[in-house]
């Protein structure tokens, strides 16, 4: 009965005025950036992030909530109509798109906007049972379980978010190196700051944020030089009651799915949709049409989409730990405001999780609203065309960095970013885990150097405490089976010729 | 030497010897005393080595050629840059005048009566932000 009692006093937070203002613009600009390639939640939290600055606390955390779970809803529907996918609503493209090419698009927007608001309802129970449970248990965490969890989380997303365990690990480093510069908080010294006066404080989280994904990401699109072709079809979004009916279990099951992939280190929307696609294509009572366009094959995707978006709130809040690049981002909007968010955090501000939490139901029903009857309105949005926007976004760049410090100056340091951001990309190197890793990294650094502290330098207190040594086996287990899986492709793969050097061919 | 996988391996080796060999300058301290050198030198070790492992990777797989166009990148940043000198010399209308015009030659078409109306729109948006969410926008 305690979490009844918090939700109503989160909705008491959650329903005045001002903070349905802000979960109104969250929900709206999450569902545009949704609807926009090549704008994710990733740039737009990072754009908007300066602009927060001058918005109440709460309000500003439910707007950029708002935001994530947003563009969840509204990538669907770039998905469906237009095979236009986002990182996390490819599988969204395939049943989806298949029901457009049917003439079924309503059924299959209406599918995806009720399930992902079952979803995000299923979701947020489990939010506001487990956060909480999960806050206890991290009291029982110390300096080497916090490093171990750490490491989880960069071997995770990793994996998750480039499939290749070296770049995704790669970036992780190069972002806590980068969140090594400036003065060491232990001994006084500075590092790496090539004595530069505005390094001494070390780089700013907006100017890597919106070079690494708002300026390399513009330039990428512009090489595309992709034109889009806006979705003109008709749209009839009421379905019949059996088409109602099949709608249900997906989304229930989705719903399950995502709120336990969601919770994991490194899951999230992405991993959670393929999940919930493939339950669906095994158990499914209509299995043998997925694939084809079939209802269900949206339904479990969407709402696992939706569902993992919401419960990955609950590693952030309860342990301090986001599990991707998102919740890294939302954990440094957390900090810019004065609140750390940890095991302290529900009892220190309950005004403020629970209206979070809140404001997540709240913003379900808006986006409900935004993304089904009001969805052909939506639809314009591909009119508008890219040379009219991507100026818009660089004007929001150099505006966001300009707010943090009122410094001209900081635009060159975006700028410098989105060089290297744009280079990450030519190499094919994702950003998403230096973002990550430059957020954790002077984290990870602190709980290191306090666990070797308090172990008088042994690297057993890794090992031999329960939490910590457990976290790490898994991570060895893991590594183990990427190099045995590499060099067992390696060995039944027959060499190509190409490959061998000159001088081994000659010596042949 | 067009493979991009190879300097992949040579950027991250590159940057883990930038960090790397500067952190060796700083003090160690002990295992139960770590001094400010000792956590930037376990990462960069780690970095060159998957730096390394990188490269060797590169000789085991099919080359794919790394593609880079300098042209649009280069309007963008001097797009940015040309906005930040003129912001601070002249004003912020000015700046969002030139980032508008210049970055657009990086757009698929050019035309200036969508430029005037998208730098028309963005300084009603700078206003905005001005007067009603109080930022300090050296506008005029």
């Amino acid at each position: 009965m305690d979490v009844l009692h918090n939700l109503a006093f989160g909705f008491e937070h959650a329903l005045t005025w001002q903070n349905l203002l802000f979960c109104a613009i969250g929900c709206t600009v999450g569902t545009l950036v949704g609807l926009l390639p090549g704008l994710g939640p990733l740039a737009t939290i990072s754009i908007l992030l300066p602009l927060t600055y001058s918005i109440p606390t709460t309000g500003a955390l439910i707007m950029l909530a708002g935001i994530y779970y947003g563009a969840q809803y509204g990538d669907s529907v770039s998905a469906i109509t237009m095979k236009i996918p986002h990182a996390s609503s490819i599988v969204a493209c395939i049943d989806g798109y298949q029901m457009t090419l049917q003439g079924r698009t309503g059924l299959a927007l209406f599918t995806a906007g009720v399930s992902s608001f079952i979803g995000g309802t299923v979701a947020i129970v489990v939010l506001s049972f487990f956060a909480p449970m999960l806050g206890e248990v991290a009291f029982l965490f110390g300096p080497a379980d916090y490093c171990a969890l750490m490491l989880v989380g960069f071997v995770c997303v990793s994996f998750v978010t480039t499939g290749s365990l070296l770049n995704g690990m790669a970036m992780c480093l190069i972002g806590v190196l980068l969140g090594q510069i400036g003065t060491d908080v232990t001994s006084g010294m500075q590092r790496f700051t090539l004595n530069l006066d505005f390094l001494v404080d070390g780089i700013g989280l907006v100017s890597i944020a919106l070079g690494c994904f708002g300026i390399a990401e513009i330039t990428k699109n512009l090489d595309n030089r992709d034109e889009r072709t806006p979705f003109n079809g008709k749209i009839n979004l009421i379905p019949t009651w059996p088409e109602f009916k099949r709608i249900i279990p997906s989304a229930l099951r989705g719903s399950a799915i995502g709120s336990f992939l969601g919770i994991l280190p490194g899951g999230g929307p992405v991993i959670a949709q393929f999940a919930a696609y493939a339950v669906d294509k095994k158990f499914s009572k209509y299995k043998d049409e997925i694939g084809s366009g079939a209802i269900e094959g949206v339904a479990g995707q969407a709402a696992a989409d939706e569902a993992a978006a919401r419960t990955s709130f609950i590693p952030l809040m309860s342990i301090g730990i986001p599990e991707n690049a998102v919740m890294a981002l939302m954990m440094a909007a957390f900090i810019i405001k004065g609140i750390q968010p940890g095991p302290n955090m529900i009892a220190g501000h309950p005004d403020l999780f629970w209206g979070l939490v809140a404001s997540m139901w709240i913003g379900n029903c808006f986006l409900l609203i935004l993304n089904v009857p009001m969805v052909r309105y939506w639809l314009s949005v591909f009119k508008i065309p890219y040379g009219v926007l991507f100026p818009s976004i660089l004007f929001f760049c150099c505006v966001g960095t300009f707010s943090v410090n009122n410094n001209l100056s900081d635009i060159y340091t975006t700028a410098t970013f989105g060089f290297i951001g744009y280079m990450f990309l030519r190499l094919d190197l994702d950003a998403a885990p230096l973002m990550l890793g430059f957020i954790l990294g002077p984290m990870l650094e602190e709980n290191f150097r306090r666990a070797l502290l308090i172990s008088r330098g042994s690297f057993a207190a890794f090992f031999l405490r329960p939490i910590s040594g457990t976290l790490l086996a898994l991570i060895g287990a893991f590594v183990v089976w990427q190099l045995a899986a590499f060099f067992l492709k390696a060995r039944r793969g027959a060499p190509d010729p190409s490959l061998v050097p000159p001088a081994a061919q000659g010596a042949e | 030497m067009n493979d991009r996988t190879l300097v992949r391996g040579l950027f991250l080796v590159a940057i883990s010897l930038a960090f790397g060999l500067q952190a060796l300058r700083y003090p160690f301290g002990s295992f139960s005393h770590a001094g400010a050198g000792l956590f930037p030198s376990l990462v960069s070790g780690l970095l060159l080595l998957i730096g390394l492992a990188t490269v060797a990777r590169s000789r085991f797989e099919k080359a794919v050629p790394l593609e880079f166009h300098p042209k649009n990148i280069a309007i963008i940043l001097a797009s940015l840059c040309g906005f930040a000198v003129i912001s601070a010399y002249v004003n912020m209308i000015a700046g969002i005048a030139f980032m508008v015009f210049f970055s657009s030659l990086a757009g698929t078409s050019y035309s200036i009566a969508r430029c005037l109306k998208v730098t028309a729109g963005l300084i009603a948006v700078a206003f905005a932000f001005q007067k009603l969410l109080g930022f300090n926008l050296p506008l005029y």
